[in-house]
């Protein structure tokens, strides 16, 4: 049978369909092919009802016949019951090779609901579609093979954070063979959906894709290009290519070049570096990529320059602000690059800038000073401390970094009578010194820097609807550590400066003063205070102060029902805790207050509520 | 009781978010007591809830095979978070204390009962049950309606013809909806759906060229309808006492749903049958304005692919049962056969599972078509009936699967016959990709389940693989 002409016939009526088929009559197309479904009907009774189908079609409608539209239907409708009977399916290619199963060994026995869910989180937009991703991957739903397609295009989602977690955790799940799977689905050209694929590709770490990967970083898209070069980074074989593209006209291609070299550390590579930071135009990438991966032998050499260049910048004319910028500029990269390096030749660089420390700060120089003193704090030296003595004689901004210094080499006392201490006459001095309000107020950040916000707790929240997740918040040191680390002295000079936080963390039984003053701050300060993270401190100076916990449960339930939170989002978890302690009597009284509260806030006192009722009936 | 897993809790949800809500109760520790019979036919408690007095759910395995559950909650899902959570805390192994049957469910049982014995002696004495009278009138009336409504169906098409689809722009696919909405006065809900599936067709927009060989196919479809619809329904307006056509589906294309007792008069019915799937999904079917859960099921006697169709409409999807992949085998005392081409509907009010075994795959194997030749001859006379299903699915007996040069993946018979699979455009999702990854085991003595579609653009019938059926079992690939 002749389905060429068939197909052809179908062409012109679905032309008909589109165009109207008021145009049917007199069609010339249609009539040019009437002649063949005439002589083929001959032997073929279809083609000779094709045929009359196709006269009828084109003859002009007499009146009292079917309208063309119908004419046009009859014939379509039968034409299309031939052509459903020709359909091929045979292929077009040459023969088959049989298929022999890949490594993947991955099943298909998740039910259709579960990998439905996946599904429908993975290919729209919407909120709660993370969670459900998250969840499926703990279930294990992902090592289903339907789901490799959707885990695979989940590198380029919109939803950063989900796309990042497909490549972490989701397509690394599937074992080393996926590579092979991503790598027949690379498209260099795209975007960040195959920056995510080449990372998961070496991180698959067989050498045999390393030329793919070579392939990408010389013909891909930029950003490809770039992650490309950074996964080539310490091959020894392609340390040649890597020299050539810190050449290239773009600047992310030679930035990831030089972060590539950096990283593998060849000696070509650092040579490369060097002249880089010697001729000035990539200056700012090859000190970026040392930042990243430091090479001592390197930082020996970029100290000598170092010295000569800020030598010959502080001896030039500064008049011009702009000039001084210029010099600046040239000189802060040598920061960059050296950030984590140390050796003889920076010791004595960073002592000469202290040393010149009024000509440098005349400059405006500012950045550089505190990394000399930076680079001295962490000395852990004598001479650092002293350098650091002299830098905050001249000015209060290096007193944090004598202070810190100073922690690492003193005892505990000595520091205390270094920085608070002294005789009577000592101290009357300090006051009346001119600076003393500002030397104090730093004094007190650099001990709540360190002593506040310092520790990380984990709570349940158990209250969390959504799931048994685990929270993390800081908190201020630990006992042992306060007693260990901190002079007792310090609590006074702490109540003296009425810092209550430092006083809370400080706080110990038996000291006479610290109750006082906490229950005075409570009741004071706690009615306008809106910082609850400031409540949860002062409850837990109460403790630290010796107050039991019937003492502190009586104080809380008091502060919660004189409503001094003033609206919180939601309540501390300590002071939750706390408020789990309560008797379960309390239920009441804080559902009185409930009403009160609003957010995460309520949710939590409504827990708390159903908690102390539960607890009622058991006892 | 049943042993109760977490996978069979899982199965007794109603949908997935049913699940995470019920768990989530258990970790919220939101029940304040479990309970347990002495016997362990009875869990119940007190769940938390917003309000002041916390829910009573319970869990009544005193029939095992159907649990009942009950909750004071108002909510409509069934079985609800509160009972779902229940189960859970059991499976965690949280401790559930003895305590004698509460007194309302020991009425509540009394009361099950007494309906089930109600049922027995009713189905003792009535077994004559009357026949249902038919209001002639009323049904002429109908079938005028009909054919009204025909007649403006295809005043509607032929005008659409007419003016061509070039020129139906956004005004007239409007038109096009307000005739799918008076449809419904004319009871022809089936053609509504199908006159919705023509406007959705168009109403796309992006890539109309290719619309267009589907909204011609959609009105032939229609066409054929109009013609058949009309002479069908004219043939019974004469005779009123002429009965369904239990043989085609043209009832269902006027809209007719066949309720279970007309198919047992019929007797399109099968007796102990035991029934394998082989495939399952879900789909939402916007012409239908449904999501459809369409199951795929070999019957294990007879060696017949049926399939078994759960709609869920829009409105109430958020309260019906999702329906999920089965993985044993369903033993049905009594099977209902819809009328229907190669893949007939489906359905049962009863079956008990048992594990499928590699008894049950060989026969599968043994089903499987070893002559594509044949195989494609019974989808050709299949297609090209107009109002007949356009997706048939087969079970093939694979000799050997292949890829080509051109990427084509080749399957054939024994006979070397070659049939190219690739993915159709009616399922939403691709399976030959997958071909390549999967285990050796699918390559080895295997039946791939299709689903054929013709392709008019082409000239080309297409197969897409659905499942594999091997050795070890079946791998799913949709």
């Amino acid at each position: 049978m002749s389905t060429a002409l068939l197909q052809e016939l179908h062409q012109e009526v679905r032309r008909l369909y589109i165009a109207g088929s008021d145009l049917a009559a007199e069609d010339f197309r249609l009539k040019r092919l009437l002649p063949q479904f005439e002589q083929l009907g001959e032997r073929a009774a279809v083609f000779k009802k094709l045929g009359e189908g196709v006269a009828a079609l084109i003859r002009p409608s007499a009146a009292g016949e079917d309208l063309p539209a119908v004419k046009l239907q009859d014939l379509t409708l039968l034409l299309e019951s031939v052509l459903y009977t020709q359909g091929s399916t045979v292929p077009s290619g040459d023969a088959p090779v049989q298929l022999q199963g890949s490594s993947f060994g991955l099943e298909t026995k998740i039910s259709s609901r579960k990998i439905a869910a996946v599904r429908l989180a993975l290919t729209t937009t919407g909120s709660g579609r993370y969670e459900t991703v998250l969840e499926a991957f703990k279930d294990g739903v992902f090592q289903d093979l339907r789901l490799l397609p959707l885990a695979v295009s989940a590198l380029g989602d919109p939803y950063a954070e989900l796309a990042d977690f497909a490549m972490n955790k989701i397509v690394p799940s599937y074992g080393p063979a996926v590579a092979d799977y991503l790598v027949g689905h690379f498209n260099p050209a795209g975007g960040k959906s195959e920056v995510r694929k080449l990372h998961v590709i070496k991180a698959a770490g067989r050498p045999e894709l390393l030329e793919v990967i070579f392939k990408a970083a010389g013909s891909g898209s930029d950003d490809v290009r770039a992650a490309a070069i950074l996964c080539l980074a310490g091959q020894q074989e392609y340390v040649q290519a890597l020299l050539e593209w810190t050449a290239d006209k773009k600047k992310p291609i030679r930035e990831a070049a030089y972060t590539a070299l950096a990283e593998g550390g060849s000696a070509e590579g650092l040579e490369r570096l060097y002249e880089a930071f010697a001729g000035k135009k990539d200056r700012e990438l090859a000190a970026f990529a040392l930042a990243k991966w430091p090479s001592a032998p390197l930082g020996e050499r970029l100290s000598v320059k170092f010295m000569e260049e800020l030598k010959e910048a502080l001896a030039a004319d500064h008049k011009d602000s702009k000039k001084n910028d210029t010099l600046w500029n040239v000189i802060s990269l040598y920061l960059i690059a050296l950030t984590d390096i140390r050796n003889p030749q920076l010791d004595e660089i960073f002592r000469y800038i202290i040393e010149e420390y009024d000509r440098f700060a005349a400059l405006g120089w500012l950045h550089l000073l505190d990394r000399a003193a930076q680079y001295e704090e962490t000395a852990q030296s004598e001479q650092g401390l002293e350098l650091l003595r002299e830098l905050d004689n001249k000015s209060v901004r290096y007193l944090s970094y004598y202070f810190r210094a100073a922690q690492q080499l003193l005892t505990t006392k000595e520091l205390y009578n270094e920085f608070a201490g002294g005789s009577m006459l000592d101290k009357m001095k300090a006051r009346l010194a001119k600076d003393a309000a500002t030397r104090n107020r730093v004094l007190q950040e650099t001990l709540e820097e360190q002593i506040l916000n310092a520790e990380r707790v984990f709570y349940e929240l158990s209250w969390d609807y959504a799931g048994s997740r685990q929270q993390y918040v800081w908190e201020m040191l630990s006992l042992d550590r306060i007693a260990a680390e901190w002079d007792p002295r310090w609590l006074d000079w702490a109540i003296e400066r009425d810092a209550p936080e430092l006083v809370s963390a400080l706080a110990r039984p038996g000291h006479s003063g610290v109750q006082e003053y906490l229950l005075a701050k409570l009741n004071r300060e706690g009615k306008h205070r809106k910082d609850l993270d400031f409540m949860s401190s002062l409850f837990k100076g109460l403790e630290r102060a010796g107050f039991t916990d019937t003492e502190r449960q009586e104080l809380l339930i008091s502060v919660l029902e004189q409503h001094k939170f003033s609206n919180p989002y939601s309540i501390h978890f300590y002071l939750l805790e706390l408020m789990l302690g309560f008797p379960p009597s309390y239920a009441e009284r804080i559902a009185a207050v409930v009403p009160k509260y609003r957010y995460e806030s309520k949710n939590q006192l409504e827990y708390l509520v159903t908690y102390l009722r539960s607890k009622q009936q058991v006892t | 009781m049943p042993e109760l897993t977490s996978s069979y809790v899982d199965s007794l949800a109603p949908n997935t978010a049913a699940i995470k809500n019920g768990q989530g109760l258990v970790r919220k520790k939101s029940f304040i007591q479990l309970h347990r019979t002495e016997n362990g036919e009875l869990l119940f408690g007190q769940c938390a809830g917003s309000g002041k007095t916390p829910y009573e759910c319970s869990a009544d395995f005193v029939a095992p095979d159907s649990p009942v559950f009950r909750c004071s909650c108002p909510s409509r899902q069934f079985p609800c978070k509160h009972a779902l959570g229940l189960l859970y805390a059991y499976v965690e192994g949280q401790t559930f204390t003895v305590a004698p049957v509460p007194e309302d469910i020991a009425a509540k049982r009394e009361k099950a009962e007494k309906r089930e014995e109600n049922k027995v002696k009713q189905a003792a004495e009535g077994s004559t049950a009357k026949p249902k009278k038919v209001n002639k009138a009323a049904l002429k009336k109908k079938i005028t309606a009909q054919l009204e409504g025909l007649d403006l169906l295809e005043k509607l098409v032929l005008s659409l013809i007419r003016g061509g689809l070039s020129v139906i722009d956004a005004k007239t696919l409007k038109t096009v909806q307000e005739h799918v909405k008076q449809l419904g006065n004319y009871y022809l809900s089936g053609a509504q759906i199908e006159l919705r599936r023509f406007a959705l067709q168009l109403g796309k927009g992006e890539d109309r060229e290719q619309g267009y060989t589907y909204a011609v196919q959609q009105l032939t479809r229609l066409h054929a309808f109009i013609k058949k619809g009309r002479s069908y329904l004219t043939a019974r307006s004469e005779d009123p006492e002429l009965a369904l056509d239990h043989e085609s589906t043209i009832d269902e294309w006027l809209g007719h749903a066949w309720q279970l007792t007309e198919l047992k008069d019929y007797g399109l019915t099968a007796e102990n049958t035991e029934l394998l799937q082989l495939s399952f999904y879900s789909y939402d079917d916007q012409a239908r304005q449904e999501f459809v859960d369409l199951g795929y099921w070999l019957e294990l006697s007879s060696g017949a692919v049926h399939k078994t169709l759960q709609y869920r409409p829009y409105k109430a999807a958020k309260l019906m049962r999702e329906e999920d992949s089965f993985f044993d085998v369903a033993r049905v005392p009594l099977l209902y056969k819809y009328p229907g081409d190669m893949n007939a509907r489906v359905r049962y009010e009863e079956m008990s599972p048992r594990p499928a075994t590699a008894a049950d795959l060989a026969q599968v194997q043994a089903y499987a078509h070893r002559s594509f030749a044949e195989a494609v001859k019974l989808v050709k006379n299949q297609l090209k009936n107009p109002l007949g299903d356009k997706q048939p699915v087969l079970l093939l007996h694979a000799a050997s699967i292949g890829v080509n040069g051109q990427g084509e993946y080749v399957l054939s018979d024994e006979s070397g016959v070659q049939l190219v699979l690739e993915d159709i455009p009616s399922l939403s999702q691709g399976t030959v990709g997958l071909l390549p990854y999967l285990p050796p085991v699918c390559f080895g003595k295997c039946s791939l389940l299709v689903m054929f579609e013709h392709q008019m653009d082409r000239g080309r019938l297409a197969a897409q693989p659905l499942s594999i059926i091997h050795a070890e079992g079946i791998t799913r690939l949709l």
